[in-house]
């Protein structure tokens, strides 16, 4: 029997809208799960999705998706590359892994909330593909580093990280926890289909592709396009209903929500595509800087789409051009100071030849950055390895998680940014993350940072080695250590003695 | 007696480090724990300056605190920043 084409079944289809007689609309529909601005169901039923796809097809799609990736990651098996990688490679396999398997998990049951309140058939309907989506995003990104635990146990963080209480997991967690898993179906979609989605991951993925391509990692490289055409699709989610907030009147709504969610993500963004961007990849295989990748992928796109929307850039805009400049060269000093404290080996990385590329990427590093890395090499120079441990810990920013820090050098621009609620402190390490809290206190105020934790009691013994079991270091498997074992200061030993 | 974290803002410093002092500390202990552990880590040092402790204001414009007084005597309590500067000796 014939079949019919898609456009001739696809509305009814998906259209199941229907009038409950058993229990109220209110009941099927919660506003606090479903639609907390309760936009009459009516305009709902306006949603329409750009790319529509049907179960068959997709299928049929995504088994193919995942018969090219698998065969790649046999065919790579087989080969030897995975030992002949070098360190900063590994260091950008071993973070992406653990810090995004199991969001991708956490993402399924995102979608799987807006596939049971959506407000619209339409977005249920896709919101199931987005499900399906995220479930095999997580399987692929659980096997395949699985793989490689025999011969390096950090890699086992990508299905522990999320279980434990390290420090960068928990910035993850915090944010995830706020965009995905604790809101309703309508204010989730604008957070993640369009901030998170749209905004960065998408564009992630082109770029950690390419960069995996040069590096020689096709396995990653062919993981990540199988994962990016998945995220090009259901990331559309988004679109639509700010559509439909705007035309009810709930532009200020949308606009706050975009705002904050596409400020947690980019400060977690920056850490993990910036830093392995930068300084993880080897100089011979870096395509471009993180500067130019978001300039040229990222800032033009995003706020074209906003204003395509009737929206405008984020309030803190002029904050975001400069924090791409500035936090993840600050973040790359922090993790890898305190290298004890990750699941990777972080390369320094910060040679003769490394700090005349990133000077000319980013004009003022040396001045600035660099100060911090002349006082850690001239100790490595003299033997004087363990001055490049600290022994305190860096304050932690209550929003993002993530140390206060910010531009050394005769700039000096760390500062923390406090507010004080029902008598306790917080501190932010900018004027977003505080402005952040500051929209639902009540949301946010009750968490406690890792530093917070080691004050409170939770934390026990309240010591270094205390803190490092309690973040899974030790126990997953050992702490971070120089991805090159310090290589990269020869230069600089060299040049002293000509 | 208990100790408390603090915040120091060490001049020149990329990060904000959290610092344990007491009451009974001075300012002048105060500063050169603060110093401990940015002098050598991240920061290099300045000699001939002495190093000076104001409270962390948004305009960075506080006067200088005594380096005779107690932490307790100048009201620090947990979580309260300090901006630890190199100055010359004589200012």
């Amino acid at each position: 029997m014939a079949l019919l084409e898609r456009n001739e079944w696809y509305d009814i289809a998906r259209d199941t809208n229907w009038t409950p007689t058993y229990v109220s609309q209110e009941n099927l529909f919660p506003p606090t799960m479903s639609d907390p601005y309760q936009i009459p169901i009516d305009e709902w039923e306006t949603f329409d999705e750009p790319y529509k796809v049907s179960f068959r097809e997709y299928v049929r799609t995504q088994r193919e998706k995942d018969g090219s990736a698998y065969s790649v990651k046999a065919a790579l098996s087989r080969s030897r590359f995975y030992d002949q990688a070098c360190e900063g490679w590994a260091s950008v396999l071993k973070l992406h892994y653990g810090t995004v398997a199991l969001t991708e998990y956490q993402a399924c049951q995102f979608q799987a909330r807006m596939v049971r309140f959506g407000p619209s058939p339409s977005m249920r309907n896709m919101a199931t593909f987005g499900m399906l989506d995220e479930m095999r995003h997580a399987q692929l990104q659980l096997f395949f580093p699985h793989e490689l635990v025999h011969r390096d146990r950090q890699y086992d963080w990508a299905h522990e990280a999320a279980h434990t209480n390290n420090w960068a997991v928990i910035g993850g967690r915090h944010a995830m926890d706020d965009i995905m898993m604790c809101r309703d179906a309508v204010t989730g979609s604008l957070m993640v289909s369009f901030a998170f989605e749209t905004g960065l991951t998408n564009l992630q993925m082109i770029g950690l592709s390419t960069d995996a391509a040069n590096m020689g990692d096709f396995t990653f490289s062919n993981l990540i396009t199988s994962i990016q055409s998945d995220e090009a699709r259901h990331a559309q989610l988004g679109t639509p209903t700010i559509e439909i907030m705007v035309r009810n009147g709930y532009k200020e709504d949308a606009q706050k929500i975009l705002d904050i969610a596409f400020w947690r993500v980019w400060r977690l963004f920056s850490v993990s595509v910036g830093i392995p961007m930068d300084y993880y990849i080897p100089l011979e295989q870096r395509h471009m800087s993180f500067k130019e990748f978001m300039h040229e992928w990222v800032n033009r796109q995003y706020v074209r789409q906003v204003e395509d929307l009737g929206l405008a850039k984020p309030w803190y805009w002029q904050h975001f051009l400069d924090d791409i400049e500035n936090h993840h060269h600050c973040q790359q000093g922090g993790i890898w100071s305190w290298r004890p404290t990750v699941w990777w080996n972080p390369p320094g990385a910060v040679g003769p030849k490394e700090r005349q590329w990133l000077e000319k990427k980013y004009p003022g590093w040396n001045d600035s950055y660099g100060t911090y890395w002349d006082v850690i090499t001239e100790n490595l120079l003299a033997d004087r390895e363990e001055k490049t441990h600290p022994e305190c810990v860096p304050i932690i920013c209550n929003m993002c998680q993530i140390p206060i820090s910010n531009r050394p050098g005769k700039a000096w621009k760390a500062r923390p940014y406090q507010f004080e609620h029902e008598g306790r402190r917080y501190n932010f390490c900018t004027e977003p993350c505080r402005w952040i809290f500051t929209t639902d206190p009540n949301r946010y105020k009750d968490h406690e940072t890792i530093v917070d934790r080691m004050y409170s009691g939770e934390i026990q013994p309240p010591d270094l080695d205390g803190v490092l079991k309690y973040m899974g270091i030790g126990v997953v498997s050992e702490g971070g250590r120089d991805g090159y074992n310090y290589q990269w200061i020869e230069g600089f030993r060299s040049a002293a003695a000509e | 007696m208990d100790k408390f974290p603090i915040l120091s803002r060490f001049q020149y410093d990329c990060h904000v480090k959290v610092v344990e002092t007491d009451v009974g500390e001075t300012i002048t202990q105060l500063a050169m724990n603060c110093a401990s552990h940015s002098i050598g880590i991240h920061v290099k040092d300045q000699p001939g300056k002495v190093l000076r402790v104001r409270k962390t204001s948004d305009t960075d414009d506080q006067p200088p605190l005594r380096g005779d007084i107690t932490v307790g005597e100048a009201g620090l309590i947990m979580y309260d920043c300090v901006d630890v500067y190199f100055s010359d000796p004589e200012s």
